[in-house]
Parts: C-alpha cells; sequence; structure tokens
C-alpha cells in the first residue's frame, strides 16, 4: 500500500477517539479488534524512522503489564464468587486491612475479569504507541504553538537523543566486549550505564544548546516554510475516528 | 565586529582560569583561528562570542563581550541568532529536524522570517553550499562532509554576520575538509562574514586564517598573524616545522609560498628514494574474502589482506568507505561478517576475557566508551587486575605516555588527548598482539599526536606487534605507517608502502611532500635525512 502523507495531529485525533471508544465500550474483544485495526494502519504507514518503532516497544510493554496485571490481580484482590479454578494459601493479613487478601481460591471471574481489564488498558496504550508511530515527533512541534516552549525542547531532545543512546548502548557494549570484559549481569549494567548517562546528558545539553543559539522560543510568533495544510484524507480520518466515538 | 575587552572566565568548581583578561577585536571579514593545546579553551572561548557561556554553562565573567555592539551579558543567546551563527564540534548532536530543508528552515521559522524571505534564502544556500541535490534527504543518512556542510548551511541561512565554527574539519578526510574550507574562505571574500573557527588540524586552515588567536591553557592568549605566531608556537603544523627546520629566514603558510623558498633544497639532489622496509614475513592477521553487509548494502565487498607483525598500517579511505567496518571484523565483533579472518592462528569471534585481551587490543572512536571508573587510578586498577599484571603497571605506563595527570581525576575530566591516552594504557598493559585503533587523532593537538606516535612505533618495533589504525590525518599516516591501504566502497583500491600510497595520490599527500616533490620525502625527518646523507 502506497504511503500517504498525514497532518501530525490527524493519527493523534484518530487514536484519541478510537482510545476514548475503547473506554466506553470497555469489551475486550473490540478492544482487540481497534489493536487490530490499528496495526494494519501503523505496518502500512509508519515512517522508517527512530519513532517508528514506538508502536513496537508499546506492544511489548503490553504484554508485560497484561502479564503482571494478571498475576497480582490473582493473587491480591477482592474475591469474586464463581467457578472456582484452584486455591492457593492465604496469607494472613491485620484486622485493619479488611476486604483485602493475600491467596485464596483463584475463581474463573477472578482470572477473566483481570485479564479483560489488562486488555483494555493495555489497548489505550498501544493506540497511543500507535499515533507516535505514524507522526514524526518534529514535525508535530511544528503545528504546536510557541507557548510549549520548553516542551518542545524536551520533545526535540527526547526523539533525538533516544535513538542516539539505543546506537550508543550497542556501541558501548561492543567497546566493553573488545576490553574482553563480560556484557551481562549486574556488573556489566554499571559498566554500560555509567558512560551511557554520561554521553546523554552531554548530548542533551548539546542540543539544547544548539536550539537555544538558533533563537527557539525568542520569537513569540514563529513563521512556517511550509504550511501543513489539513487535506481531504485527514479529515476522512478525524471524521472516522469521531464516528467510532460516537457509535460507541 | 567582535570585541573582547579584559574577559576573564572561570568555571565553577574549578581552581584555574580559563581566559584570562584578554582583548581582543576582530573586525568584519575576517577569518580569525582559535589554536591552543587540548583541552585549553578554545571551544570556551568560540561559546562565549554568543553568550551560550556563561548563559547555558555557568561560571564566571568578568569584562564585556560585545558583537555588533550588543553586549552578550544583557541578551539571551537566542537574541543573537540572526547575528551569530554556531556550528559545534558534533553536528550531528545539534540537528534539530528530519530532512535537510527542515533543518535548514528551523532558524529563521523561530526567527519569524518571513515565508518568501525564507524561500529565497532556502534556494541560496542550497546553491552555495551544493546541497540542492540533498534538501529532501533524511539528516541521519547523510555522510560526515554532507552534515557537516548541512550544518554550516543552516548556521549561515538566518544571514549571520558572524559564523564561528569548532573543529569544522576534524571528522572529515582530506577531499570533504578541503570541500568546506573552500566554501568558508569564498564567503569571507564575497559576503564579508566574519568567522571563528578553532581547529586542532593546523595544515589544512593555515592558509586561509588572517589572524590567529593562541590560548595556551594557562589563560593567557596572544594574538597575532600566522607568521608571527607560528614562528615561536610549539603548535606547529608540518610546513611550518619545515621551515624551522631548514633555518628560512621567513615563514610561509601556504604550499605555494614554501615552494619557492625551498627551491634550493629540492633541487641540490638528485631524486632518492628514501627508507627501505624491513617486515616480518610472520602474518599476524589474515583476511580473505570478507564481506560485510548492512540491508543489503556492502559495507565490505569480498575483502582479501594480511598484515604481518610488526607492521604499523594504516586504513584510509572516504567517510564510509567501510573502514570501520572492517576494523571491527578484524576484531571479531561484527555479526554479519561472511568470510574468513584469522589473527594470531584464531578466529577472533572466539576470542574472550583474558585471551582476547591478550590477542586484540581496541580503541574505539570514542575512547571513554572503554572506561566507566570513577577515577583514573580505579581504572588503572581494574586493569592491572584483569591482566594479571603487578600493581601500578597501568599507571606508570600512563604516566610515560602522558605524564602529569593526578590519579584522582575523573576520566571524564580529563583532555581528550589524556582520555585516549587512559584507554591505551588500559589496552596496552595486555601487550597484546594486534593494536587497532578507529580514528585516533580526532581533538588531539600536535604534542599529543607526537607522543601517540612515538608510543605506536616504540610498542610495535620493541615487542614486535602489529598495528592497523583507520584514520583521516594524513600527517599522522606519513609519520607513523610503514604501510597504507585505501578503501574505497568496501574493497582496497590501493596497498602498498605508505610512500607509495600517499605520493601517488594529490589529495592524500602530506604538505612536505606536496612542498618538496618530485623529492619522495613524506616527513619533516625524511628532509633532514635526506640532507644529512648528502653531507
Amino acid at each position: 500500500m502506497k504511503k500517504l502523507s498525514f497532518h501530525p495531529l490527524t493519527w493523534w485525533i484518530f487514536s484519541g477517539a478510537v482510545a476514548i471508544a475503547i473506554a466506553r465500550v470497555n469489551s475486550p474483544i473490540f478492544a482487540i479488534t481497534a489493536v487490530g485495526v490499528m496495526s494494519v494502519i501503523v505496518f502500512t504507514q509508519r515512517d522508517d524512522a527512530p519513532w517508528g518503532r514506538s508502536f513496537n516497544a508499546t506492544l511489548k510493554l503490553s504484554v508485560w503489564i497484561i502479564a503482571i496485571r494478571t498475576i497480582i490481580g490473582v493473587l491480591i484482590g477482592v474475591p469474586i464468587p464463581g467457578t472456582t479454578l484452584f486455591t492457593i494459601p492465604t496469607l494472613p493479613l491485620p484486622n485493619w486491612m479488611p476486604g483485602v487478601r493475600i491467596g485464596g481460591a483463584v475463581t474463573l471471574e477472578r482470572v477473566s475479569s483481570s485479564i479483560s481489564e489488562g486488555i483494555i488498558i493495555c489497548a489505550i496504550l498501544v493506540v497511543c504507541g500507535a499515533a507516535a508511530s505514524l507522526t514524526s515527533p518534529h514535525r508535530l512541534l511544528r503545528v504546536l504553538p510557541v507557548y510549549v516552549y520548553e516542551f518542545g525542547i524536551s520533545v526535540v531532545i527526547a526523539t533525538s537523543v533516544l535513538p542516539q543512546l539505543v546506537f550508543a548502548i550497542s556501541r558501548i557494549r561492543m567497546a566493553q566486549r573488545l576490553r574482553g570484559q563480560n556484557t551481562r549481569g549486574v556488573s556489566a549494567f554499571k559498566r554500560i550505564a555509567i558512560p551511557l548517562l554520561e554521553e546523554s546528558l552531554a548530548r542533551s545539553l548539546d542540543l539544547a544548546a544548539a536550539m537555544d543559539a538558533r533563537g527557539y522560543g525568542i520569537s513569540k510568533k514563529r513563521s512556517k516554510y511550509r504550511p501543513i495544510k489539513w487535506a481531504r484524507i485527514d479529515v476522512a480520518v478525524v471524521v472516522a475516528g469521531l464516528a467510532v466515538v460516537a457509535l460507541s | 565586529m567582535i570585541k573582547f575587552s579584559n574577559v576573564s572566565l572561570i568555571y565553577p568548581n574549578s581552581t584555574t582560569t580559563v581566559i584570562e583578561d584578554l582583548n581582543l577585536e576582530i573586525a568584519e571579514g575576517e577569518l580569525v583561528l582559535v589554536i591552543g593545546p587540548t583541552g585549553s579553551g578554545k571551544s570556551s572561548l568560540l561559546r562565549l562570542i554568543n553568550g551560550l557561556v556563561p548563559h547555558h554553562t555557568g561560571g564566571i565573567l568578568a569584562g564585556t563581550i560585545e558583537v555588533d555592539g550588543i553586549s552578550t551579558a544583557d541578551v539571551k543567546p537566542g537574541a543573537l541568532a540572526h547575528l551569530i551563527g554556531i556550528v559545534g564540534q558534533n553536528p550531528i548532536n545539534g540537528f534539530v529536524a528530519d530532512t535537510v530543508e527542515e533543518e535548514l528552515v528551523f532558524g529563521m521559522e523561530a526567527l519569524n522570517l518571513s515565508n518568501e524571505t525564507m524561500r529565497k534564502r532556502v534556494e541560496e544556500i542550497l546553491d552555495v553550499m551544493s546541497l540542492a541535490s540533498l534538501r529532501n534527504r533524511t539528516i541521519a543518512t547523510l555522510s560526515g562532509g554532507e552534515q557537516q556542510r548541512v550544518a554550516i548551511a543552516s548556521a549561515l541561512v538566518a544571514h549571520p554576520k558572524v559564523l564561528v565554527l569548532d573543529e569544522p574539519t576534524s571528522a572529515l578526510d582530506p577531499i570533504a575538509a578541503e570541500e568546506v574550507l573552500s566554501i568558508l574562505y569564498r564567503l569571507v571574500h564575497d559576503l564579508s562574514l566574519t568567522v571563528v573557527i578553532a581547529e586542532h588540524k593546523l595544515e589544512r586552515v593555515i592558509q586561509f586564517a588572517d589572524r590567529i588567536v593562541h590560548i595556551n591553557g594557562q589563560g593567557s592568549a596572544v594574538v597575532g598573524t600566522p607568521e608571527e605566531i607560528l614562528m615561536n608556537s610549539p603548535i606547529a603544523p608540518p610546513i611550518v616545522e619545515l621551515a624551522r627546520t631548514l633555518g628560512l629566514k621567513e615563514m610561509g603558510v601556504s604550499v605555494r609560498e614554501m615552494r619557492r623558498m625551498t627551491q634550493e633544497f629540492r633541487d641540490s639532489q638528485e631524486v632518492i628514494k628514501g627508507q627501505v622496509l624491513i617486515r616480518s614475513t610472520k602474518a599476524c592477521v589474515s583476511v580473505k574474502e570478507l564481506s560485510i553487509s548492512y540491508n543489503g548494502k556492502y559495507a565490505v565487498n569480498s575483502l582479501s589482506a594480511t598484515i604481518y607483525e610488526n607492521e604499523i598500517v594504516a586504513i584510509m579511505g572516504r567517510n564510509g568507505a567501510g573502514k570501520s567496518s572492517l576494523l571491527r571484523a578484524i576484531a571479531g565483533i561484527s555479526d554479519n561478517a561472511a568470510g574468513e579472518v584469522i589473527v594470531n592462528g584464531i578466529n577472533p569471534q572466539k576470542l574472550h576475557s583474558k585471551q582476547r585481551r591478550e590477542n586484540i587490543g581496541y580503541i574505539p572512536q570514542e575512547p571513554s566508551d572503554l572506561l566507566y571508573g570513577q577515577s583514573v587510578a580505579e581504572e588503572c586498577k581494574q586493569a592491572d587486575h584483569d591482566n594479571e599484571v603487578e600493581g601500578g603497571t597501568t599507571l606508570t605506563l600512563l604516566s610515560q605516555l602522558v605524564p602529569g595527570i593526578s590519579a584522582h581525576t575523573h576520566p571524564r575530566d580529563l583532555s581528550e588527548g589524556q582520555r585516549l591516552g587512559l584507554a591505551l594504557s588500559v589496552v596496552l598493559s595486555a601487550n597484546p598482539h594486534l593494536l587497532i585503533l578507529d580514528e585516533p587523532t580526532r581533538g588531539l593537538d600536535y604534542q599529543a599526536k607526537r607522543v601517540l606516535t612515538k608510543m605506536l612505533i616504540d610498542f610495535a618495533r620493541s615487542f614486535n606487534r602489529s598495528v592497523i589504525i583507520a584514520t583521516h590525518d594524513v600527517e599522522l599516516v606519513a609519520e607513523l605507517a610503514t604501510r597504507t591501504i585505501f578503501v574505497a566502497d568496501g574493497d582496497i583500491v590501493a596497498d602498498g608502502p605508505t610512500i607509495d600510497v600517499l605520493l601517488s595520490s594529490p589529495a592524500f599527500a602530506p604538505q612536505v611532500s606536496k612542498i618538496m616533490s618530485p623529492q619522495p620525502w613524506l616527513t619533516v625527518a625524511d628532509v633532514v635525512r635526506a640532507i644529512e646523507m648528502k653531507n
């Protein structure tokens, strides 16, 4: 499918609408469908750029969140009556914590409610990740007003420095390997983290200085070289998003 | 245009003043070069001009700095953006947009220039800097020289009256460097732009400079014409050393001037070939049919070479020619290498911990990647421990290499040259059979380079070790390497004794050989030797 050019706000509005819809419908099936639709859009339309990878990152993060939430939801929480799957020993808790319980009978209802809540939360997260994947943060910055100055500097630093840091990690790990050092484990983490931290600070300061030296944020108004315009396709996407909210 | 009156600068938590009582006036249309040993405060001086120091870094500033009548103490650096363009040491760290065109307009948009003005200026600057064909490219995909040009273009596009550049050619190959410098030279002459440059590789810039500011590191600074300053300065490019050694009364700063002055030395003898090379026949590294590809593009393309013991091999070539990829494959850390690499009879990918340290020492482009200790002493102790050598060995090595480093200093606070010295000591304490250095001379002054050269030659000779060094620095190659391999598009295009390879290409010829051609002399030492032989 051909890559189209969108207004930087289009996908954020669409994703926001989908996220609201997911929260309103509150059904894991709807949430999974929404994630599926977003995946198709992301895999056909995303940029081959560092931010393009944020969708995959949120997907991975979501799997962890669902897993951890389910485990904790099963261990701790208010009991839900229903079909008992298995029982784990109950940890005695002091009297001043009524209603909370650790361990005890694990019911099918409890597991499924934990999982479906997890899915809905993660679907919202993934949908936001999709918007980040589909929009260049630098273009986004250009349509935002100047008074978000500090925010603008942070966005540029985060999006320029973070991908460079991923590079830096592999570079430093390689150098440490060459020094004949182990690159896994706790002590290796310290050996890599220290140069990395120093480098990221130095780079962030460099970038902030460069933006400052070029007059960023000095003028209250900011002119536009190529104004980013709303095209018909942007309107279509936004209307589709609003329709989803309305129907949910 | 720029006026420093009684300027002194001191950083917080520091006991030494960076600059003390500096008085300096730079006229419009001047090209001023700032020189000094590494860590002497050149970058601070440059950043004082637009107020990044002390507005951005902290520090106490005494005296006043005026640019075009505006005192930097009164305004933020951004308020001078229309007046001063500044390009940092690593342009890639200062880019804020995705594509070349967006990067160019970033500053103008911030200054709220009208659309027509921006359009005109973008077209103009694309032509001036020969960037028209790159306008829609993503910056990350450009080569080092192209990135440097984009950085300069985006500083120039706002039509500043002053352009400040911090080591604009340090990461560039000789040809890309020449390109950048000649553009600057043209701008100074055509538009009367005022340019301030800090640079270590004087041989590249000296001929363009109107005046030199020499900072000596103890706070004092001398200002004068290139001839005045270089006559007595310890920082001297080969061209000046040659003039001093030959006892010339005057000093020339360009090849043309020097050729006129040295006519008699060239013509007084027949063309004689210099040193003969004796090399061991025992191979240290053998590379067979090596290919490395990234995303279907070949960085190294079925390359074969053998490197012998006690050889010092320089690998040269354009930015992005595959030098670093080749070095990484030899060191055995390239995951997508196909072909065969053998170091000392072992596949380097199988080397681990102590065995690796004893076989291959590797200094990456950023020597600080190797370092993680909180002090020089801690770093050295770790190396002693790792290599099971007597306590204090590494520290002794370091003090021979770079004397005068306090053992309590944090590695980050060392100057570029000192940090390289520390990384080298750590690596050499294991006495590896093969030493690999990737671009070690970025940001090194002549003094540090001399120490490095001597030390690498000693290492190779006394222990019969091999050294491979990737670099853009022709002068270093001339002084150091016994053999030079020239790489282009991932393959070897020239391989032979340094003298043959360097003399066959004018762009890569060192200064002395350009002056002394047709005599096959690469360095000042070669000239001295030839003259002595004759007497």
